[in-house]
């Protein structure tokens, strides 16, 4: 999405501090590690991702579904809101703003359900407790607290641009571009502009391809600093997912995570 | 959000849109006086879809934007039930098409150029950030006590510039649409908003809508009645548009003859907005490079613009010191109820 990315809402109110985000999960990583934590995010992540894919979503409205997550969090306690009600409605919203069609809430609810059904059972084994009306209440609340800021600028358009100044290699666009899909189940959406992750995410495919654009790096008017540090999230999301098997422990990690209180009846 | 539906404190209903209805209200926590637009719930159906998505669109496109000439988001909340959404903009006095309807108010061509600068610049940047309004209209323009012009009302708004995704063309209020939107265009850019300026233009020196067309067809007929029909020649490629049908001819009408009392430098600028091939318009920036904006009489001062009655009466009762003083060094009201 195009516009002026230094003048966004993106840019003025959600890059976030290291220090903010640590303050804000206190009471989350008084019930968690770090890594459980992460952990908790992964697994949503890919059920957005799913349950998007699902929906024949483009990855932009995913991407920006993913970022509305993260930034919930970022400023609230899991306890608040169920992250399995968020999820979707985190899709549903935007699905709306990126204008790619209204999803139908029946539509999404079922699609939703068998998702969760069918590929990630080893999680939830009981039956999907939430229905329209509780989707329509959350979108207000999320909406609420993303400050009403709702367009999220992605590292996908910038990742284009730079690897067409590369010399356009497809093997490495599309590694970076995965690896910029993996980002998401990381914090650096909330830490960093989308351009430096774009850079990020291509040196990183660089040292994977074994692929020596040292010149080009050197050219580059960004600091490499951040770029180290946006690389070293990536590294540490890769050996987490690695030692790591979900479908084992992901249940006794959400059976730990702390509840909203039960909504008021309307 | 949801304990700020008892901030706002209803003073009067201000009118009634498609999407929405917008009272004056008074913000309890500072005093200020705000205009609180309630989206409409819609039907049943719609309201499955949750937030409204004209809401949306406005609530989205108004967060990111911030400029002397378009109107601000200052807060949202609900009321009731959950899809139920209002917006809280600054409140504006009155809007361009009451002025223009209002004849005890003289628009003088310093006047114009005020008001048209205004929209201009702020268009300017709406489209420097990629976004369409789609839907200008005097209506959509609106005027506060000290003459600043704010361009209002982004439910139609979108961001442009996927050079593959189709838009539909049933957006802008018919009088002022585009030629190319009327032949079912579904890729547009600027230029959509660059024909409803010169229409808005064209209004401010009649005093009446300049092309008010009954249905679509209408509305071609009286567009080519001024400008003549397009032809393969002067718009290439406008037969192949999807709704495209030949009209009776008709031979163009020199403006001059339209617009008798206009200078010629500001015929000019009707006549850069003006025209049939969407391609051959001038954006806001080369508009406000006219001479016309230039060449003397200087623009008017914004505290200077003639207003509704109503206004400056409401004004009399209770000056604003800021009002006094500006009054005082005009010399009073008086000066413009020489003109008549």
């Amino acid at each position: 999405m195009a516009g002026n990315f230094w003048q966004s809402s993106h840019h003025q109110q959600w890059l976030l501090d290291k220090q903010d985000l640590t303050r804000e999960r206190q009471y989350d990583l008084s019930i968690f590690t770090e890594d459980e934590y992460q952990k908790i995010f992964i697994f949503f992540a890919s059920v957005i991702q799913t349950l998007g894919e699902q929906l024949k979503l483009r990855q932009q409205v995913i991407a920006t579904a993913t970022v509305y997550f993260k930034r919930f969090y970022a400023r609230n306690s899991l306890k608040c809101i169920d992250p399995l009600l968020l999820a979707p409605t985190c899709i549903f919203l935007a699905s709306k703003v990126e204008e790619f069609g209204v999803i139908s809430n029946t539509r999404l609810i079922s699609t939703y359900q068998s998702v969760i059904k069918n590929k990630f059972s080893y999680a939830y084994t009981q039956e999907f407790p939430y229905r329209t009306n509780h989707i329509l209440e959350c979108e207000f609340y999320l909406l609420e607290n993303l400050d009403c800021c709702l367009i999220v600028y992605q590292p996908y358009r910038p990742l284009l641009q730079l690897v067409h100044d590369l010399g356009n290699e497809d093997q490495l666009f599309t590694l970076a571009w995965r690896i910029v899909n993996d980002s998401l189940r990381t914090d650096v959406c909330l830490l960093y502009p989308p351009y430096q992750i774009a850079i990020g995410c291509i040196q990183f495919a660089c040292v994977i391809l074994q692929k020596d654009h040292k010149v080009w790096f050197a050219e580059l008017n960004v600091d490499i600093e951040k770029i180290q540090e946006i690389c070293r999230y990536i590294i540490n999301l890769y050996e987490l997912w690695k030692q790591y098997d979900e479908k084992k422990e992901i249940q006794s990690l959400l059976a730990k995570m702390p509840k909203p209180k039960p909504a008021p009846q309307r | 959000m949801t304990n700020s539906s008892q901030r706002y404190e209803k003073i009067e209903f201000l009118g009634e849109g498609q999407f929405a209805t917008v009272y004056k209200a008074k913000d309890k926590e500072n005093d200020n006086i705000v205009a609180v637009k309630k989206i409409k719930a819609g039907s049943k159906i719609e309201a499955q879809d949750g937030i409204n998505r004209t809401a949306l669109r406005e609530i989205k496109i108004l967060q990111e934007l911030n400029h002397k000439n378009c109107l601000v988001l200052l807060d949202v909340f609900s009321q009731g039930s959950m899809s139920n959404v209002s917006l809280v903009f600054d409140f504006m006095d009155t809007d361009l098409e009451v002025i223009i309807k209002d004849n005890t108010i003289i628009l003088t061509t310093p006047n114009i150029k005020t008001y048209m600068i205004q929209t201009l610049q702020g268009l300017e940047y709406l489209h420097l950030n990629w976004i369409l309004h789609r839907d200008l209209k005097p209506n959509n323009l609106l005027v506060n006590a000290s003459g600043i012009l704010k361009i209002a009302d982004f439910g139609l708004a979108k961001l442009f510039g996927s050079p593959n995704r189709l838009n539909t063309h049933q957006v802008v209020t018919r009088w002022y649409r585009s030629p190319e939107l009327l032949f079912g265009a579904k890729q547009y850019g600027i230029c959509v908003d660059m024909w409803a300026v010169g229409c808005i233009l064209a209004e401010l020196l009649l005093r009446v809508p300049f092309l008010p067309g009954e249905s679509d067809l209408d509305q071609l007929t009286k567009i080519f009645q001024v400008f003549g029909n397009p032809t393969e020649q002067n718009w290439p490629g406008v037969k192949s548009l999807s709704d495209f049908v030949e009209f009776k001819p008709y031979p163009p009408v020199p403006l001059k003859n339209i617009f008798i009392a206009a200078g010629d430098d500001l015929l000019d600028v009707v006549d850069a907005l003006l025209v049939l091939n969407p391609l051959k318009r001038k954006n806001c920036s080369e508009t406000l490079q006219m001479p016309f904006f230039s060449n003397k009489p200087a623009p008017s001062i914004n505290a200077k613009l003639p207003l509704p009655q109503n206004i400056k009466k409401k004004d009399l009762e209770k000056p604003s010191l800021k009002r006094k003083l500006l009054n005082s060094a005009e010399g009073g009201t008086l000066s413009k109820r020489l003109f008549f």
